[in-house]
C-alpha cells in the first residue's frame, strides 16, 4: 500500500474536513499531528497527558472546524492555537503552573523561577537547541507566552518590567526566530 | 493610524503569542481587518511561528492516528461551539467501554433531540399564538379603519350640505304624548335635495320600519323609508326622492316597506317648514 501523495491547500482541507472524511482526517493527522504533539509536549511534560490532549485536539478541530474563520488566520495557526490552548487548560486544571498565577507579584516571581528550574531540568533538547542562538530573555518571554498562557500583565509582574517593554521584546525575540529560521 | 508604530509597538507579536486579553484581541483583529501593512506583518509573524512549531513536531506514538480515528467515530458531532470542552475519551479504550460510548452516544443524541423537539414545538405554538393575536388586531384594525374612513365621508358630506347657504334645517318634534321624539331634515328647497336624521327615534319594532314624509298642500307624499339601522345614531342619509315643495315633513311607523298612507296615530314626529 502507498501512501497517498495528494497535497491539498488549506481550503481543500478545510472542506475535506466539514465533509467529515477518512481521508480528511488521514491528511490532517499526517501534515499535522506531529507538529500539535510537539507543541502539546512543550506545554505538559508527561507523556501520558500529551497523548490525552493530542486526542482532545483532534475532536475540537474535528467538531469545531465550522467555527475556523479563514480572516483570522491561517488553518494552520488556528490549530496551533487550539494546541496551546487545551494544553494550557490541561496545566491549568492539574494546578501546576497556575498556583503560581496567584495575583501576588512575590508569588508569580518566586513560581516562574521554580517553574524555569523545572523547565531546564526537564527539557533538555526542546526550545533550547531548536533556536540555537535565541537569546536567554527572548527564550523565556516567548516561553511564558506561548507555552504557559502568560498575558501581557502577568510577564510585566514576573519579569519587572514594564508592558510596552515586554511587547517590543515579544517582537524583537519573533525578528531573531525568523532570522535564525532564514539563514 | 500611524501602522509603523504600531507594528514596532509589538502588539501584533503580543497578540501571536497569546498573551493578550480576549477584549485587546477582538480589538487587534478589527486594526489587522482594517490596515493592509498589519495584515501582511501578522503574516509573516504566522510563517515565524508556523516555522518555529515545525522545529518542535514529535512524533506521536505509533498507533496513534487509528485510536483517533474510532474515538473521532464515537464523538457526537458538534457538540457545542468553540468554548464546549470535548470530553475526554480514556486514550485506550476497551471494547466494552466503546459500546457504552455509543449507547451513551445514541441515548444523548435521542435525549437531545427530544429535547430540541419540545423546545421547537413550544416556540412553533408560541409563534403561533403570537401570529392570532397579531392578525385579531390587525382585524379590528381594518375594521376601526373602515368606520373612520365612513365617518370622514359622512362628515365631509355634511359638511358640504352645511355649507349650502340655501339648505334649511326642518326639526321635527313628538306627536306622541309622553314620548319625546326628535328627528331632523335638511331641505335644500333649489336643488330639491333632503337629508334626514333620526337619532331622536328609537328603534323600530320587528316587522317595522319608518317612512318619511312630505306634506304638498295638506296631503302627505311618500319619501320612501328609511333603514332601521340608522334610528338612535346620529347617521344622516340623503332622501332618495327629490323635494321641490311641501310645508311641513313627518315620519310615522309603516310596517316593513312602507305603505301608500301614513297611519295616523303613527306618526312619531312632525316639523314645519
Amino acid at each position: 500500500m502507498s501512501t497517498t501523495a495528494t497535497i491539498y491547500s488549506e481550503e481543500e482541507l478545510i472542506l475535506l474536513l466539514k465533509q467529515q472524511s477518512r481521508e480528511g482526517f488521514n491528511y490532517l493527522y499526517r501534515q499535522y499531528g506531529a507538529v500539535l504533539y510537539g507543541i502539546i509536549n512543550k506545554v505538559v511534560y508527561d507523556e501520558q497527558t500529551a497523548q490525552d490532549v493530542l486526542q482532545d485536539v483532534f475532536v475540537k478541530i474535528w467538531n469545531n472546524i465550522e467555527q475556523y474563520n479563514p480572516q483570522k488566520g491561517r488553518l494552520y495557526t488556528w490549530m496551533i492555537n487550539i494546541a496551546r490552548n487545551a494544553s494550557i487548560d490541561k496545566l491549568r486544571s492539574k494546578g501546576e503552573i497556575m498556583k503560581g498565577k496567584i495575583r501576588t507579584g512575590d508569588d508569580v516571581v518566586n513560581n516562574l523561577h521554580e517553574g524555569m528550574k523545572t523547565e531546564q531540568a526537564t527539557d533538555t533538547i526542546g526550545l533550547r537547541k531548536m533556536v540555537a542562538g535565541l537569546k536567554p530573555e527572548y527564550e523565556a518571554i516567548i516561553t511564558l507566552a506561548y507555552f504557559k498562557g502568560f498575558t501581557l500583565d502577568e510577564i510585566s509582574k514576573a519579569l519587572e518590567m514594564p508592558l510596552g517593554t515586554v511587547k517590543t521584546r515579544m517582537r524583537a525575540a519573533i525578528h531573531q526566530l525568523r532570522e535564525i529560521f532564514n539563514n | 493610524m500611524n501602522t509603523r508604530e504600531y507594528i514596532e509597538s509589538g502588539n501584533l507579536e503580543a497578540y501571536a503569542l497569546g498573551a493578550l486579553s480576549a477584549l485587546e484581541a477582538k480589538q487587534v483583529e478589527a486594526d489587522i481587518a482594517m490596515y493592509p501593512e498589519l495584515a501582511e506583518e501578522m503574516a509573516q509573524i504566522e510563517t515565524t511561528l508556523q516555522m518555529f512549531a515545525a522545529r518542535l513536531a514529535t512524533a506521536p506514538p505509533a498507533g496513534t492516528e487509528e485510536k483517533i480515528w474510532s474515538v473521532l467515530q464515537y464523538v457526537p458531532a458538534n457538540e457545542g461551539g468553540n468554548n464546549a470542552a470535548p470530553k475526554v475519551i480514556p486514550f485506550q479504550p476497551e471494547y466494552r467501554k466503546t459500546n457504552q460510548w455509543k449507547y451513551a452516544a445514541v441515548w444523548t443524541g435521542l435525549v437531545g433531540s427530544l429535547l430540541l423537539n419540545g423546545f421547537l414545538w413550544m416556540s412553533k405554538e408560541n409563534t403561533k399564538a403570537d401570529m392570532a393575536t397579531l392578525s385579531g388586531k390587525v382585524f379590528v384594525l381594518e375594521h376601526q379603519q373602515n368606520d373612520l374612513a365612513g365617518i370622514l365621508k359622512d362628515y365631509q358630506k355634511n359638511k358640504a350640505m352645511m355649507a349650502d347657504t340655501g339648505m334649511q334645517t326642518i326639526v321635527m318634534h313628538t306627536m306622541q304624548p309622553g314620548h319625546p321624539m326628535a328627528a331632523t331634515l335638511y331641505w335644500s328647497k333649489n336643488k330639491g335635495e333632503a337629508y334626514i336624521s333620526v337619532d331622536g327615534l328609537p328603534t323600530p319594532p320587528k316587522g317595522m320600519q319608518y317612512q318619511l314624509w312630505v306634506m304638498e298642500n295638506g296631503k302627505p307624499v311618500d319619501m320612501g323609508v328609511l333603514p332601521n339601522d340608522m334610528a338612535n345614531t346620529p347617521a344622516m342619509q340623503k332622501v332618495s326622492k327629490s323635494v321641490t315643495d311641501g310645508q311641513a315633513f313627518a315620519i310615522s311607523l309603516e310596517k316593513e316597506g312602507g305603505s301608500p298612507m301614513p297611519t295616523m296615530q303613527n306618526i312619531y314626529v312632525m316639523g314645519k317648514v
